[in-house]
């Protein structure tokens, strides 16, 4: 395995005497879709908000392509290459789908108040890159009709898209995905599918945490499993299926009958 | 061919309320208001810097008045006391007013809400008291007096006529800088604040230091606000940059529009015409409507006057070209 494009190491997170996530050792490896997945509470979106930025790591340390991450806050992690969606979606509701968009392309441009206050030439030259990528971007998830739309006009399915093309309008490396499929349909779900792997044919690492197995089975090609904090096991979807502790895990011990 | 229409329109717009405003000062139009227009044009500097941190930001501040008495009170001392050009003071008021807004700035905005609204409420409470106590540079609550006029060359800013003209320029090349930065990728990122700021994080905005920056431009909008108030009055005493006007700041703000940057001049002009000429013949009541005005204001056009009025025409417009698209 090359470098991978994300490592921790004995990654810990305590809230108060809550031990979210005890000493878990991952790997990532590049221009793969994984995906995590464990029983509520298994410390699946600590994981996500850690390797984000959001908390700072109680024990551990998290290396993304092999640099340590340190406290370095969300944003410049976001610079970095290390793009999220959130579960609860978090677009921007003041603003339209195209702007939403545009707005990722925050840390790939450069020019600030003062060009943006005087209208300098290098404002204008940027603002014209940022919206024909914008554009692009949504256009590649099948978004760019609805650019001029307010981003919560369109329905839910479509708004967990929208954060999808926000997110990598910051062209990240790494993308984490936090319930993508959540609240989607059937069909949607599997546009859904076929967009994580197009995602991961631009060359982005994917992370999705996910509920629904069929979309984990059909998409990752590597899974990791949580449970209590712990990392339980990891391998193959179908290595997985297999596995003793994840069954119990999720279906509880099976009890010796005497 | 729509959007070439409306921007015609804007351009309309625009020329028209430029004359308007050109033509008011002269006695056979509206030359009564000259005063109360030159009030409308300062007080619009300190309303934008609001409307940009509380409208776009999302961020409460309840302290502006401190920054406008900052910046007239530094032009003050320094070009009547020091003998500084009027100018050059200004200039230094602004500078020295930003970087107060600066330092200050990055702890107030670990706050957030109730409690950064609590936080520059205190500002604007201290600073207030300090322009009334520090008698030995502010002249107390004797104020300061003969404070020299802005000058260009042997053009000197001695009539109400032509100071009139100064401070309309200043508020329109501040409205014009402001719609830009709105307009552009720091507005998106302020507005990004507004809507989620974990979202905004996670797109690369480093919400905090947007925070700071927009609070400091706003402050020295503010500052020279309140520089061009003393080279107006010549005089300045603690009473007009206290609590109240911090109060009435956010009052303009919210009648205009939030956020919209016209919005500013607009609720300015409303909250002033209202308090100062048109209330009056409500005498001792006049408080009482005031707030009745306000209130029903809120409840019927929360997004603020500029913002609804706009709208509505928007709605009619859609209307009117709909029923001449029916056959």
């Amino acid at each position: 395995m090359s470098q991978p494009i994300l490592e921790t190491k004995v990654l810990g997170k305590v809230f108060g005497g809550l031990t979210a996530l005890d000493k878990v050792n991952l790997a990532v490896e590049a221009g793969k879709i994984i995906s995590v997945i464990g029983p509520n509470g298994a410390g699946k979106t600590t994981l996500f908000n850690l390797i984000a930025g959001v908390y700072a790591p109680s024990s551990g340390e998290i290396y993304f392509q092999g640099k340590p991450l340190g406290n370095a806050p969300p944003h410049r992690r976001a610079a970095l290459g290390v793009a999220r969606t959130f579960q609860g979606v978090l677009l921007f509701d003041n603003m339209t789908t195209m702007e939403n968009v545009m707005s990722g392309q925050h840390p790939r441009s450069r020019y600030g108040f003062l060009e943006a206050a005087l209208r300098l030439p290098k404002a204008h030259r940027e603002e014209e890159t940022i919206s024909l990528k914008a554009m692009r971007y949504l256009n590649l998830v099948g978004l760019g009709m609805h650019a001029q739309q307010n981003a919560l006009s369109l329905p839910l399915g479509q708004q967990k898209i929208l954060a999808i093309a926000r997110a990598l309008a910051t062209e990240p490396k790494l993308l984490l995905l936090d319930e993508p499929g959540a609240g989607l349909n059937a069909l949607e779900k599997q546009g859904l599918g076929e967009l994580i792997r197009r995602i991961r044919d631009m060359g982005i690492s994917v992370i999705l945490v996910e509920h629904d197995m069929d979309l984990v089975m059909g998409i990752a090609e590597w899974v990791i499993v949580l449970d209590s904090g712990q990392k339980i096991a990891e391998g193959t979807a179908s290595q997985i299926q297999k596995d003793r502790r994840v069954i119990a895990a999720y279906l509880g011990e099976e009890e010796k009958v005497e | 061919m729509l959007e070439r229409l409306k921007r015609r329109w804007t351009y309309l717009a625009i020329a028209a309320m430029l004359l308007f405003l050109v033509l008011i000062p002269f006695d056979w139009f509206l030359g009564q208001y000259t005063v109360l227009m030159i009030f409308i044009g300062i007080h619009t500097m300190v309303t934008v810097g609001l409307c940009l941190l509380m409208g776009y930001t999302g961020q409460v501040s309840l302290g502006q008045a401190a920054f406008y008495g900052l910046g007239a009170y530094f032009s003050a001392i320094l070009s009547k006391t020091y003998h500084v050009n009027p100018w050059l003071a200004m200039l230094m008021a602004a500078i020295a007013t930003g970087a107060f807004a600066y330092v200050i700035g990055y702890p107030f905005f670990r706050l957030r809400g109730n409690y950064l609204a609590m936080a520059t409420l205190g500002l604007g409470l201290i600073v207030g008291i300090l322009f009334s106590q520090l008698d030995r540079f502010t002249g107390g609550s004797m104020g300061i007096r003969e404070i020299p006029p802005l000058s260009i060359g042997s053009f000197v800013f001695n009539t109400t006529l032509k100071r009139y003209f100064l401070v309309w320029v200043f508020c329109l090349v501040t409205l014009l800088l402001a719609q830009n930065i709105v307009r552009s990728r720091t507005g998106r990122a302020l507005r990004a604040i507004r809507g989620s700021e974990a979202a905004a994080e996670s797109v690369g905005i480093n919400a905090a230091q947007f925070k700071v920056k927009i609070f400091v431009l706003g402050a020295v909008f503010a500052s020279l606000a309140g520089s061009l108030y003393v080279h107006n009055f010549f005089y300045v005493n603690p009473g007009p940059f206290g609590f109240l006007f911090s109060v009435m700041v956010v009052v303009m703000a919210v009648i205009g529009g939030l956020a919209s940057i016209w919005g500013a001049i607009f609720g300015t002009a409303v909250v002033h015409i209202l308090s100062d000429e048109l209330l009056i013949e409500f005498g001792e009541w006049d408080t009482i409507v005031y707030g009745l005005i306000l209130v029903v204001v809120m409840i019927f056009v929360p997004q603020g006057l500029f913002v609804g009025l706009r709208e509505t025409y928007e709605h009619w417009r859609l209307r009117h070209v709909e029923r001449r698209a029916e056959p």
